[in-house]
């Protein structure tokens, strides 16, 4: 699979009050061309931020420190202001958690979408850019697309809304869509529609996709390899199916007992303990203080990626002693 | 707003009648006065009724606009007209330049915070409004006045000479001290709510995914981010109107601007009843009118609040 | 790892997570206030002036409204050593009446504003917690509080009893009007947190489990109003303390007792001649204020702050 992105030793800190918060301490990641991804995490794992630093977007006080984001060969982190808003919502886009407040509550949906549609097609009329902004209303699968594209988005419901930010993401057709919990802020049932019509998309316009999510039901569903974070750093990479069927890390295997099964007859396991301080994170592996099989090293000794399968790669010391059960 | 209006008059109403007997006070202007005439006085004045009865033949009145006659004669309605155009013509032109400077600097502030031109910026709203603002004004007469001798002190207009060779660079010399004033003092209130709402919305999340889909710095703070700040900013905007108005008298006065304010001074100090509740019930009014403005104008910028 | 039980999860940790993060609340709100430099400037400022006030009938040279320095023969004088905010032409000497000023300015401002707040708490309480006509009534009587033109009436009561009452209670009586006519402001933000935390999830469900009406209120609903009462009621006692310069100003104030406004006001007959009867009293008053309004932005930026770069 040819490579699309490429995130090399990201660090983005956060500059505060209260200290330096590092939440994204050092990962790696790969995107290939038609590939669906997943980055997988709880909040504070440093999905979302890594997320935003690919497009530079990072709000103060934080701040790009080292890596490299090499997208379609070049690397983004050396390229101009200029030349990242051409790139932002034309070649990668994003979707964000809350479709309510990801919507400017003061303009019309179709407003909205006419001026992403014409900051990357300059030469269309208005007029132009609303009927392509209607067409888009229909593509996300909404119905009566002229009445919707001039209304406000408090006018819609929570689905239609993140439909239509999905639509904005995607209209300009670009090659690699980033989704921030797309289905987080929505009802049950409108998640799996919202989750169709993204598989959908994607193959309709051969889009690579990253699935930011911490729900590991969505990321079997939607993706074909993930990568799961913890406290700014990678615990694990590799192809969905194996690592669900064996996971090479504890922090893996827990969220995978975190999911409820109605077919498995077991108990809901809860994670103990908290989201590490990402001021002052815990010393060697970040896991080790909520790990049930932490020893010694795990303390002292920061875990590499380590290869422990063809495309898996697990950063634990103890990956070679440990039989992990999967979902 | 109706029981606003009535709740304000009757207020107005009761405190200035506890003086007593309104009459003993007009009476102080006429020497000698019959008995007769007194009763008579009192009758047409429906003095002899209970204070609650006397309010509903007032409110009456001022429902047909008539606002009653003043100790010096005259009908309040008569004087009060003048004045109200020579007090607008300070407070409005106040607020829009107040509004106009007042918030692309708000904005500059937001966009670069604690840089030195914020600093410089928040500073220069901060002094403004702590300061009296009648004081402000002092202190400019006595510069600009006494010791420089540019402007004029006193009144709208000159009575010795005309200013700046013509009647309307006359008028313009008079206005502008206190414009100045006026416009610094709500100046700052602007300054200080627009920084603070744009360093919120610039933060929020519609900016964010704005920025995420390539759309220009540009749009993202003026489109986006400042059309989001501003809506409540709009009613204070409408509350900053209403408390110069209710501050005029302290300006106007000091600047012998003989609008409402200054007038309302003058009746207050003779205890001249009918001018008392008269200007405060025109003010009132004006104070209203400039919430109904307020609410239109809120409507029209987010969409949200609109009926229907 | 052991099943903890949804019943188990609800209150009892909840409550404790609470408590602590209330606790924490002071603590880290303090903390941050020390860092904000302005705020800190405020306090200093504010606490300067308290001294003064307190101390100012042994500070200045001269009583307060004492003209005596027309009998030394020095009226009417520039600043100088002797009289550093100089002299006015009646015989005050500035400096005194600046140091007495500070006490009854002082005392307008502060007073005004608690019989604001006692008033506004009562009202807004009542309001946030009945429903229905009552607070409907209470919510509108407010709201008329609000819009009346604050000055002018107050000028016009301040005029009418003053003929009636006694002359040393001037101040006091201006502070009751200012009292009597700020407390809406306090009542809105009363009934707007008591609304809110009534609707907090995490108080229905205190609720469900029998948590009675005045736990609720000592526990939640009073350690979340007092932050916006105290930013608000700082920030108001510096406009208390111009409305009352402006209203000695225009002669509507208490004669006997000094004020700044009533310095100023001798000073405006002959402000041609001497500057210094208006500067000084107005600089006083700018910076009073300057550090009410420095202590309470501080004050909220601590409370909520907005990131720092």
């Amino acid at each position: 699979m040819e490579g699309l992105l490429e995130i090399k030793g990201l660090k983005t800190y956060f500059f505060t009050e209260a200290g330096v918060v590092k939440a994204v301490d050092g990962i790696d990641f790969q995107v290939g061309k038609d590939e669906s991804v997943g980055l997988v995490g709880e909040s504070g794992s440093g999905k979302t931020v890594t997320g935003l630093s690919v497009f530079r977007i990072v709000p103060q006080p934080g701040k790009i420190i080292s890596g490299s984001i090499i997208f379609e060969g070049e690397d983004l982190l050396t390229k101009s202001e200029e030349e990242m808003r051409r790139i932002r919502g034309r070649k990668i886009s994003m979707t964000f958690q809350d479709p309510t407040t990801s919507l400017d509550p003061l303009y019309t949906v179709g407003d909205q979408l006419a001026e992403v549609i014409k900051e990357h097609q300059r030469e269309l009329s208005k007029k132009e850019a609303m009927e392509k902004a209607t067409k888009l209303i229909e593509m996300v699968g909404i119905s009566e697309p002229r009445i919707r594209v001039n209304e406000y988005p408090h006018e819609l419901s929570g689905g239609m809304k993140q439909r239509i930010a999905i639509a904005r993401a995607l209209a300009s057709g670009p090659s690699l869509l980033f989704a921030d919990e797309p289905t987080t802020n929505l009802d049950v049932t409108v998640q799996a529609q919202v989750l169709e019509l993204i598989k959908d998309l994607r193959e309709k316009q051969k889009m690579s996709l990253v699935m930011i999510t911490h729900d590991m039901g969505i990321v079997a569903e939607m993706t074909q390899r993930v990568q799961v974070l913890y406290a700014g750093m990678v615990a694990e990479v590799g192809e969905t199916h194996s690592l669900f069927k064996r996971p090479q890390h504890p922090y893996t295997e827990a969220l995978l007992q975190a999911v409820p099964r109605i077919d498995k007859r077991k108990e809901l396991r809860v994670i103990p303990g908290n989201i590490p301080n990402l001021i002052n994170p815990p010393t060697g592996c970040r896991f080790h203080p909520r790990c049930p099989y932490a020893k010694e090293i795990c303390k002292e000794k920061v875990p590499q990626l380590e290869l422990t399968d063809k495309g898996h790669l697990s950063a634990c010391h103890l990956w070679r002693d440990l039989s992990l059960s999967g979902a | 707003m109706i029981p606003v209006f009535l709740g304000v008059s009757i207020l107005t109403f009761t405190i200035s009648n506890a003086a007593g007997d309104p009459l003993a006070i007009l009476r102080q202007g006429l020497k000698s006065v019959s008995p007769q005439v007194i009763a008579s006085l009192r009758a047409y004045y429906h003095l002899d009724q209970p204070l609650y009865v006397r309010y509903f033949y007032w409110l009456w009145d001022i429902l047909h606009l008539n606002l009653g006659v003043s100790a010096s004669g005259t009908p309040v309605a008569d004087k009060i007209g003048p004045w109200v155009f020579t007090t607008l013509e300070l407070q409005i032109p106040a607020l829009l330049l107040a509004v106009l400077i007042g918030i692309p600097l708000g904005v500059y502030s937001a966009r670069h915070p604690y840089s030195k031109g914020d600093v410089a910026v928040t500073g220069f709203a901060l002094f403004g409004y702590s300061m009296p603002t009648f004081w402000l004004g002092l202190m400019m007469i006595i510069i600009f006045s006494l010791y420089l001798g540019w402007l004029p002190s006193a009144g709208a207009a000159g009575i010795t000479r005309l200013w700046w060779g013509s009647e309307l660079g006359d008028r313009l010399a008079h206005l502008l001290m206190p414009l100045l004033v006026l416009t610094y003092v709500q100046l700052a209130t602007f300054v200080r709510l627009i920084r603070g709402n744009m360093l919120q919305t610039l933060r929020d999340d519609y900016v964010l995914a704005a920025r995420a889909c390539g759309l220009s710095e540009r749009t993202v703070v003026y489109k986006h981010a400042l059309r989001n700040a501003i809506t409540p900013i709009v009613t204070i905007v409408g509350l900053s109107f209403g408390s110069s108005l209710a501050g005029a008298p302290g300006l106007e006065t000091t600047f012998s601007w003989p609008g409402l304010g200054y007038q309302f001074v003058v009746a207050t100090y003779s205890l001249d009843i009918p001018m008392i509740v008269g200007i405060t019930v025109v003010i009132t009014v004006m104070l209203m009118v400039a919430n109904l403005i307020t609410d239109l104008v809120y409507g029209m910028i987010d969409p949200r609040i609109r009926l229907g | 790892m052991e099943n903890k039980g949804p019943e188990n999860i609800l209150n009892v940790d909840q409550e404790r997570l609470e408590k602590r993060r209330e606790a924490n609340q002071w603590a880290v709100a303090w903390r941050r206030f020390k860092r904000n430099k302005a705020g800190l400037a405020g306090l200093f400022i504010v606490l300067f002036f308290v001294f003064i006030a307190i101390t100012s009938p042994w500070l200045s040279p001269y009583p307060q409204r004492s003209y005596q320095t027309l009998y030394e023969g020095e009226a009417g004088q520039p600043p100088s050593l002797k009289h550093p905010f100089g002299t006015s032409r009646s015989g005050l000497d500035i400096y005194s009446e600046v140091l007495h000023g500070t006490l009854g300015d002082l005392y307008v401002g502060v007073g005004a504003t608690i019989i604001a707040v006692l008033i506004g708490l009562a009202v807004g309480s009542i309001a946030g917690y009945s429903r229905g006509r009552l607070s409907d009534i209470l919510l509108m009587i407010s709201q008329i509080f609000y819009t009346i033109p604050l000055l002018p009436l107050i000028l016009l009561a301040a005029r009418i009893f003053l003929i009636l009452v006694a002359q040393g209670f001037g101040l006091t009586l201006i502070l009751i009007l200012l009292g009597v006519f700020g407390w809406p402001t306090i009542a809105f933000i009363v009934r707007g947190e008591i609304l809110r935390v009534r609707e907090l999830e995490y108080i229905q469900a205190s609720r469900a489990l029998g948590a009675g009406r005045g736990r609720i209120i000592l526990r939640h609903v009073i350690p979340n109003i007092l932050t916006p009462i105290i930013v608000t009621a700082t920030l108001m006692i510096a406009g208390n303390i111009l409305t009352e310069v402006v209203i000695s100003y225009l002669g509507f104030g208490d004669v006997n007792t000094s004020t700044w406004g009533l310095t100023i006001q001798e000073g405006y007959t002959y402000i041609r001649t001497e500057w210094w009867t208006t500067v000084f009293p107005g600089l006083a008053t700018l910076f009073a204020v300057l550090g009410f309004n420095l202590l309470g932005d501080g004050l909220s930026d601590a409370i909520n702050p907005r990131l720092r770069d």
